[in-house]
């Protein structure tokens, strides 16, 4: 799975605290959304005032338990707020 | 339909569109339209930033309401959320169900703004008139209505 990758997306509060909007992520094999998370908390612990980060895997909601795998698209956000 | 759009909308066109594609067994149509209001006790809003989600977005708004329409008997539904930066008293979103009875169009409406509330990826960044901007936080209550449509099961059927 040498180079294998997801696509991050980061949105609203998210995106500020890690200064972009769209990365590249390594992954191995198949991992979780918890996995994903708790790297990202080491990569940027900035994130620490966000804590109900939510993921949604090729555009649905995911729980943490949800496998990711080489090629998703992985969004990360804090709880919705429209209407 | 379902619309995600930067531009401002005519809630009175868009039911009266509903009505006419709904068709003549359609006995009434509920309507929830949404606005920015002051959020802070003292101090007035001055913009609501309104990001989302593209493609995630029309597509949770799309299940919503299929959702709806297979829960309750609704004749049509209506999704119209705006998005990008909208001042003080500006409307924001539109929700319309039509049914030939008030209890499944009232049913449907609520059961879609609530959901929305909770599933459809938009954020709100609130700006006051002071200048202070901050991210507007999910309030528990909306998720606890989301919640409590799980347990609501009402008749599908309002006249058998």
């Amino acid at each position: 799975m040498n180079g294998a990758t997801i696509n991050l997306l980061y949105f609203a509060r998210v995106a500020e605290l890690v200064g972009k909007r769209t990365e590249t992520w390594p992954v191995q094999g198949e991992s979780t959304g918890a996995q994903l998370l708790a790297e990202l908390g080491q990569r940027y612990p900035q994130l620490e005032p966000a804590t109900r980060l939510k993921l949604a895997i090729n555009q649905t909601h995911a729980k943490p338990t949800a496998a990711i795998r080489a090629g998703d698209e992985v969004a990360v956000f804090e709880p919705v707020t429209g209407g | 339909m379902i619309r995600v759009q930067e531009a401002d909308f005519d809630s009175a066109a868009l039911t009266a569109a509903l009505r006419e594609s709904a068709g003549p067994g359609v006995g009434g149509i509920v309507t929830f339209v949404g606005y920015v209001r002051d959020y802070a006790p003292d101090t007035p809003t001055d913009t609501l930033f309104l990001e989302h989600y593209p493609g995630m977005c029309e597509r949770e708004l799309e299940d919503i309401a299929a959702t709806a329409r297979a829960r309750w008997n609704l004749a049509g539904t209506v999704i119209v959320h705006r998005v990008g930066a909208l001042h003080r008293n500006a409307q924001i979103v539109y929700v319309a169900a039509a049914s030939a009875h008030r209890g499944d169009a009232f049913r449907g409406c609520e059961f879609i703004i609530d959901a929305l509330k909770t599933r459809a990826p938009f954020w709100k960044r609130e700006t006051l008139a002071g200048g202070d901007s901050f991210w507007v936080e999910q309030r528990q209550s909306d998720q606890d209505r989301t919640d409590a449509w799980d347990e609501d099961t009402p008749d599908k059927k309002e006249n058998p």
